[in-house]
Parts: C-alpha cells; sequence; structure tokens
C-alpha cells in the first residue's frame, strides 16, 4: 500500500491525462470530416455532337421567305458538316420562333435537349441587299453567348453570308477559330486515267461556287494559296518541263518565277507573310530547297545535298521549314530554320514520309505516310513527337489545313482503271471523314485563309 | 492489501494502456463513426418535436453506439414486426442494460422506458420511409446482397428510435474510439468497405436510371430521420460486450466534457458521402459532358465551383470558375461553358444525392480533367 501510496499523485494526473487524450484525436476526426466543400474530378466525358436548334430564320418581308430558307440550311450544314453538332429537327420543337426580338423559353428548349439555340431573322430590301442577324443561346446556362450579330451583304453573296453566321456560331461554341468562310483551290480532274484533263479551278470550302482558273491545255499540279488569298502558286507543264507559276485569283493573270534555263521547279508555297516563296528546284538530277523574295533578288538555296530535298513547308511564324528528304535512304521529314543551316529529322517511323505542311496553329504538322502498301494522312507535332495516323487507303496524299488548324482535307484515289481523285476532310481527331462533294473528279486541294 | 492492490492497479493501468493505444490505432476509422452520428443529428430534429427528454441522456448510449451496426439487422429482423424497424428496438434494451448497470442507473433507465415509447412511433414512421427507401434501394439494392440489406436496415428502423438516436450521438464520437479498441473497430471497419465497394458499382451504373427518378426525393426529406436511428441502437451492444464497466465508467467521465462538445458539430453534419454516391455524382456529370477532343480546351483542365439546393440542385447563378489550367483564357472559357452544360444539363430534377448529408454537398468543387480524353 505505501509504495502505492506515494505513487499516487503521481499516477493520478498521468491518469487523468491519459484519459483525456483519446478524446482530442476524435474531435479534430470530426472537425476534418466536416469541413469544406465536396471534391470530385471528373476525367471522362462523352464525344459526340453537341445538338442545336436552329428554327428557320424569321422572314422579315416577303421578299426574304426564300433567302432565309437557303440561309438556315446552309448554316445548319456548316455547323452538322463539322460532326461536333447535331441539329434537332424541327418537329420536336415544342416553342415556335415569330418573331426575331421575342423572348426565348428556355424550358421547351431544355425539354428537347437543345444545348445551343440559334435564332436570325432576314431582310432583303429592294436593291437586293441582304441582312442577316441572328442571336446565339446556352439553353442550359438560360443565357445568351455573346451579343447578337447582324450581317449584309448581296444576294449573289448569300452563302458567304451564311457562312459568316456558322463561322461566328462554331467560334463562340467551340472556341475555335472559324473556317466556313473559306475556299479551296484544287485540280479538277476530267476524262479516262490514261488521258486525263487537269484545270485549276477554285471552290467555297464546302464544293459550292466551283469557277475554272485555267483551261485543260496544259497539265497543272499542286496549287497553293498566299496567305492573304489574293494569289494562287502553282506547277504547270506549260512549257514542257515542270514552273512554278503565280496567278491573281482575280484576274486569272499569271506569271512565270524563276524562269532560269534547264531547272524543273516545283512544290512551292508562300512564306507566311506572302513575300516570298519555298520551293523545290532541280537542276542536274538533283533536288534541293531554294527560297525567292517575290519583290526581287536571286532565289538563295537552304539546302544543298546529294539526295532529294522537296516539299517545303514554312511554320506560320515563319522561322523554320519542314520538307521531305530521302538523304536516309527513304523519304523523310525533317526540320531546318527559315535561313537554312541544321537540319533535324522530326519522323523516326516506319515507311516513307511525305508532303508535310504546318498548320496554322503551328502545334502539328500533317503528311502522307506510305507504309505496308496503304497510304494514310497523319499528324504529329512540330517536334516529332504523337504521331497519329487519321486516314488509311489505297492512296491518300496531299493535306491541306483549314484556316484554323482544325480540319485536314486530302485527295484521295480509288484503285483500278476506273479509280478516280476525290477529296476528302477529316478532324485532327480522326473523326468525321466525309467526301467533299466537287462534281467529278478532284485532287491536289489547298485551302485558303479566311475570307475577309 | 498491497498484492492486491497492485494486481488491480497493473490490472486497471494495463486495460487503461491498452484502450488508448487501441484507440489510437482506431482513429483512422473514426470518420465513418461520426458519418453515423451525423445521420442521428437528423433524427434529433425529429425528436425535438416529439420527446424533449432524451437528449441530456444521450451521452451514454452515444458511445456504445458506434461498433454496433453488423449485430443490429440480424436480431432486427426477427423481433421485427416491420424487419426494419423493429430491428432496431430489441437490441436496445440489451445493450442498455450491460452498459448502465455498471455505468450510469439513469442512463439504464432511460434507455428501457425509451425503448417502450418507440414501439408506438414506429408504425407511423414506416408510411413515410417508405418512399426514402425505394429511392435508396434502388441504388443499392441491385449491387450486392450482403452490404445492401445493411444499408436499407439502417434507414428504416430509424424511426422507432429516435429518442434512443439522440443519446446514442453524444457520447459516441469520442469514447468508442479508445473502448471499442480493436474488437469493435474490426466489427465496424469490414461492414463499412462491403457496403462501399457493392454501392460504388451499382449507383454508377444505374444512375441514368437514378437521373430519370430523381424528381421523387422532395417527399423523402421527413424520413431522414429513420437511418440516423439505426447506428445508435447498434453501438450500445459492441461496447458493453467488449468492455469492462468499471473502466468504461472511468473512461466516460474523463471524457465526458470532451465528448459533449464534438456531439454537437456532427449533428450539424451527417457523414461523409460513401464513395459509391460520390461515384453515382461523377457517373451522372459525365454522361453530359461532352468533350471536343480536338479543340484546345481539350486541353484544359478547369475547376467549378457551385452551391447545390436540398433537391440536389444547383443554385441559380452559383456556377462560377474557380480556376483553370493548360490554355489561354478563351480556350478556359470554352471548357468551363462545356463543364457548365455538363452540370446543368445532367441535373435534369436534381443529382441523386441522400438529403441527410446535404451539409456535405452543400457547397461542390468539381474538376473536369480531360487529359484522358484526348488520347483516346
Amino acid at each position: 500500500m505505501r509504495p502505492f501510496a506515494r505513487l499516487a499523485p503521481i499516477l493520478a494526473p498521468a491518469l487523468a491525462a491519459l484519459l483525456l487524450i483519446p478524446g482530442l484525436p476524435a474531435q479534430t476526426a470530426l472537425a476534418q470530416g466536416t469541413q469544406g466543400p465536396l471534391r470530385i474530378e471528373i476525367t471522362e466525358g462523352v464525344i459526340e455532337p453537341l445538338p442545336f436548334a436552329l428554327p428557320v430564320f424569321v422572314a422579315e418581308n416577303a421578299a426574304a421567305g426564300q433567302m432565309a430558307q437557303r440561309i438556315s440550311e446552309t448554316v445548319a450544314a456548316d455547323l452538322t458538316g463539322t460532326g461536333l453538332f447535331r441539329r434537332i429537327g424541327p418537329e420536336a420543337f415544342i416553342s415556335r420562333v415569330t418573331a426575331f426580338d421575342s423572348p426565348i423559353r428556355y424550358p421547351d428548349w431544355r425539354a428537347i435537349n437543345a444545348q445551343a439555340l440559334i435564332v436570325g431573322a432576314v431582310n432583303v430590301s429592294a436593291s437586293g441587299q441582304v441582312t442577316v442577324k441572328f442571336r446565339l443561346f446556352d439553353v442550359f446556362a438560360g443565357q445568351e453567348m455573346g451579343e447578337g450579330l447582324q450581317l449584309g451583304g448581296s444576294e449573289s453573296g448569300w452563302r458567304r453570308l451564311a457562312h459568316k453566321v456558322a463561322d461566328t456560331v462554331y467560334s463562340r461554341i467551340t472556341g475555335e477559330r472559324p473556317y466556313f468562310d473559306s475556299r479551296v483551290v484544287f485540280v479538277a480532274e476530267t476524262g479516262p486515267k490514261n488521258d486525263r484533263r487537269k484545270r485549276l479551278a477554285i471552290m467555297d470550302y464546302d464544293g459550292e461556287n466551283i469557277r475554272y482558273l485555267t483551261d485543260a491545255s496544259s497539265i497543272v499540279l499542286a496549287p497553293r494559296f498566299s496567305p492573304a488569298g489574293d494569289r494562287v502558286l502553282y506547277t504547270s507543264y506549260e512549257s514542257g518541263i515542270p514552273r512554278i507559276y503565280m496567278m491573281e485569283v482575280s484576274t486569272a493573270q499569271r506569271r512565270v518565277l524563276d524562269d532560269q534555263q534547264g531547272i524543273m521547279t516545283f512544290a512551292p508555297r508562300f512564306s507566311p507573310d506572302g513575300q516570298s516563296v519555298v520551293y523545290s528546284l532541280s537542276t542536274g538530277g538533283n533536288t534541293d530547297i531554294y527560297v525567292l523574295n517575290l519583290s526581287g533578288g536571286q532565289p538563295r538555296r537552304l539546302t544543298s545535298a546529294p539526295s532529294i530535298e522537296t516539299a517545303p513547308s514554312f511554320s506560320p511564324d515563319g522561322g523554320r521549314v519542314v520538307f521531305e528528304s530521302d538523304r536516309s535512304g527513304a523519304p523523310q521529314l525533317y526540320v531546318m530554320p527559315a535561313t537554312g543551316g541544321e537540319v533535324r529529322r522530326i519522323s523516326f517511323g516506319e515507311g516513307r514520309y511525305g508532303t508535310p505542311v504546318w498548320s496554322p496553329r503551328g502545334d502539328m504538322i500533317a503528311f502522307t505516310k506510305q507504309n505496308a502498301g496503304r497510304f494514310h494522312i497523319g499528324v504529329m507535332r512540330a517536334d516529332g513527337s504523337e504521331e497519329r495516323l487519321l486516314t488509311a487507303s489505297f492512296l491518300d496524299e496531299g493535306p491541306t489545313w483549314a484556316p484554323n488548324g482544325r480540319v485536314i482535307m486530302f485527295m484521295r484515289e480509288t484503285a483500278g482503271a476506273g479509280g478516280a481523285p476525290s477529296l476528302y476532310s477529316v478532324d485532327i481527331s480522326g473523326r468525321n471523314l466525309r467526301r467533299v462533294n466537287t462534281g467529278g473528279a478532284a485532287s491536289d486541294p489547298a485551302w485558303s485563309p479566311l475570307l475577309p | 492489501m498491497r498484492t492486491g492492490f497492485i494486481i488491480s492497479g497493473t490490472g486497471h493501468m494495463a486495460l487503461i494502456l491498452w484502450l488508448l493505444l487501441g484507440g489510437l490505432f482506431a482513429r483512422v476509422d473514426e470518420p465513418e463513426f461520426t458519418a453515423t452520428d451525423a445521420v442521428i443529428l437528423s433524427e434529433s430534429d425529429f425528436a425535438l418535436l416529439s420527446q424533449p427528454g432524451p437528449p441530456p441522456e444521450d451521452p451514454a448510449p452515444a458511445a456504445d453506439a458506434p461498433p454496433a451496426p453488423e449485430e443490429a439487422p440480424a436480431p432486427a429482423l426477427p423481433s421485427a414486426d416491420d424487419a426494419p424497424t423493429t430491428a432496431g428496438v430489441p437490441e436496445i434494451p440489451e445493450t442498455a442494460e450491460p452498459d448502465s448497470a455498471p455505468d450510469v442507473s439513469a442512463i439504464a433507465e432511460t434507455a428501457r422506458p425509451e425503448v417502450a415509447s418507440v414501439a408506438p412511433d414506429a408504425p407511423v414512421s414506416p408510411p413515410e420511409e417508405p418512399e426514402e427507401n425505394a429511392p435508396v434501394t434502388a441504388h443499392d439494392a441491385p449491387p450486392d446482397s450482403a452490404p445492401a440489406p445493411a444499408d436499407r436496415v439502417a434507414p428504416s428502423p430509424a424511426p422507432p428510435p429516435e429518442p434512443e438516436v439522440r443519446i446514442a450521438d453524444s457520447l459516441q464520437p469520442a469514447r468508442q474510439p479508445d473502448e471499442s479498441r480493436t474488437a469493435t473497430e474490426e466489427v465496424q471497419q469490414e461492414t463499412a468497405p462491403e457496403a462501399a465497394a457493392p454501392e460504388i458499382v451499382t449507383e454508377a451504373e444505374t444512375v441514368r436510371d437514378a437521373v430519370a427518378r430523381a424528381s421523387p426525393r422532395p417527399p423523402s426529406r421527413p424520413a431522414r430521420p429513420a437511418p440516423a436511428a439505426d447506428p445508435p441502437p447498434d453501438a450500445p451492444t459492441p461496447e458493453s460486450d467488449s468492455l469492462n464497466d468499471t473502466i468504461e465508467e472511468a473512461i466516460a467521465r474523463a471524457n465526458e466534457p470532451a465528448d459533449t462538445t464534438p456531439d454537437t458539430t456532427p449533428r450539424a453534419f451527417g457523414p461523409p458521402l460513401t464513395q459509391g454516391e460520390r461515384d453515382a455524382l461523377r457517373v451522372a456529370v459525365q454522361t453530359c459532358w461532352q468533350v471536343d477532343v480536338g479543340s484546345e480546351a481539350a486541353n484544359i483542365t478547369v475547376v467549378i465551383g457551385m452551391s447545390m439546393d436540398r433537391d440536389g440542385k444547383v443554385v441559380n447563378g452559383s456556377l462560377k470558375l474557380l480556376s483553370s489550367e493548360g490554355g489561354s483564357g478563351r480556350a478556359a472559357e470554352i471548357a468551363f461553358q462545356a463543364a457548365r452544360r455538363a452540370i446543368l444539363r445532367c441535373q435534369r430534377g436534381g443529382y441523386q444525392l441522400p438529403v441527410e448529408k446535404y451539409d456535405h454537398w452543400r457547397e461542390i468543387e468539381m474538376t473536369f480533367n480531360p487529359e484522358t480524353m484526348r488520347t483516346r
């Protein structure tokens, strides 16, 4: 008893302290469990088109009835053509839009699962002036996206008005820069395979409004738009050997570039500032890359190797050039400074790489790849990483970027004696492959910049 | 005398230390216990309407409550008029007696009268409960038989025990870890994982169906008290069995001040959402999150904050972009809009969230990370 009694004064507080300790963690644990918002991380979404409702634009006068219908359909076709949008049929609509300024009944549109609503009106004046105004709504947020917009133009230019409307909607919803109001220059082909007649042609991006820039008297190849869209470079066999020509789109006037004797020039592209042209020059059996200032002066040689260097393309900042070379034994892609100099190889996969094109965004390079008997259109990052093949077929070739760097158009040719080339477009995600209706065989597409 | 005293002293010390150490290890589980307490809190509101007396008594039962959950369902079924409701009742008397005899006479007495009074209440509550149960079962029932019954039982029995529930809540959070030690802890742990795992799968899978049925939720609110009641009845039994009465008394007295304060806190907040409940919300939103994988916005992770009302719907105008990472302001805005559409579009009648845990999801921060989408 005595020893314990001595210890008691010491033990008592110690015991008390021990007993109290357990309560403390319990309290802190409670506090932790009850503080702060609920945190959820979402990493899996769905990849599917966004449903939108586009009631036929309101015709504000009698003359605008048909025009309103056409413009509405074209806007809807532009959006659905991207593969990112899906139009909800008017038969599903609960409320009708009878006036441009009538208030939006969001619940009616939510009920049919429309995520975006486009309301517009069209007016055609007696002088033939067309005015389109529209508003875009985020149905589930219950608010307008951006300001209403009004566009005007001539009656004959109604397609451009529709494309502008679609561009604005597309850009506001996706955050991408627009590209519907753009054109494509290409080679229109007619006749059998052994007597193919080729003409330069230009069309709206969706295949409408085709017009021809040259007649079929000589073979033309690989047209390229200038950064401003006012000129086209192309290669013609007019003189019997391939030569580069530059044409004013508005007047169809043309002139030959670099008319030295005894050389062949081909595969031209403009620099981003439109002041110079980079191209391939073949002389004495060797092909190298040259750059020519359009304001005058002599061509400057960028590569000097015994191998074949061709298909140069500027980066959008004008600082570098990507091109194709077989210096390793098979065609591969290389990047060098725009002034020439150190060359770095960026493609290392199996097969043959060709026709590299730098994206307008600058982050990607599109190319043609031939491997195991098939052709592919692919993209890789500018440093050669993340190579991804978007298509595969008997013959795919010649990619060209949409002005926003989001879509690639290319030529696909079918096999056999009856095979014919046609134009296709594909999203850079590899989805939404679709044929462009050019009304006939077509090859070598080149996308223009966005029209002003 | 000495030897007896020393033996007694060392024995008690050993027991106390054992309890304390056991409690330390057990701390990890504590949040779960608190969770049961939270359920109880909601019942308290109900109890206030019916019985003012019980609250003071609660502290002792509360301590016991946490361990019980597993045992409760089995006994309940045999005794029950209604399987869920009666289950809680029979256990209560048992638990109360062992604990109360040594610890506090008053507690034991109060517990018994409550049981009697509870019985009449039970029939009243059942009609309300079905409403709650219906949505709950829809989520939980399909996945696994074992875990599902435990959850179902809990919600239904709650109404009758209401008075008891209060009692249990106050003491439980602090004491249980210490007293219950390994034995009680193990029991609780096992139950929690089982219930959680099956629930997750089922809720996630059934989310779409649940979303459509979301509208019925509002009516269920009255029933909420029921789930709270279950945990307390269960808790008392395990504690009494596992530990000596004297030790419990001493610990209880020492902890009482600490326990009372924590109890109020858990009442305000329910138990945290289970993984299954969180997954249900996640899946519900992601089925509406449309990612444009080719866009710049697909490189951007956005964090969105929002306030929720009790129907599981986003409070108007509370959606806001908290932060973004990986791209420019324009693309971040697009990523935000896409995430906002996902949240607003899939809520429909309201997200399926447990109303009794409203305080846990009143504020939500949702992160939308498209990284894995890009590579598909």
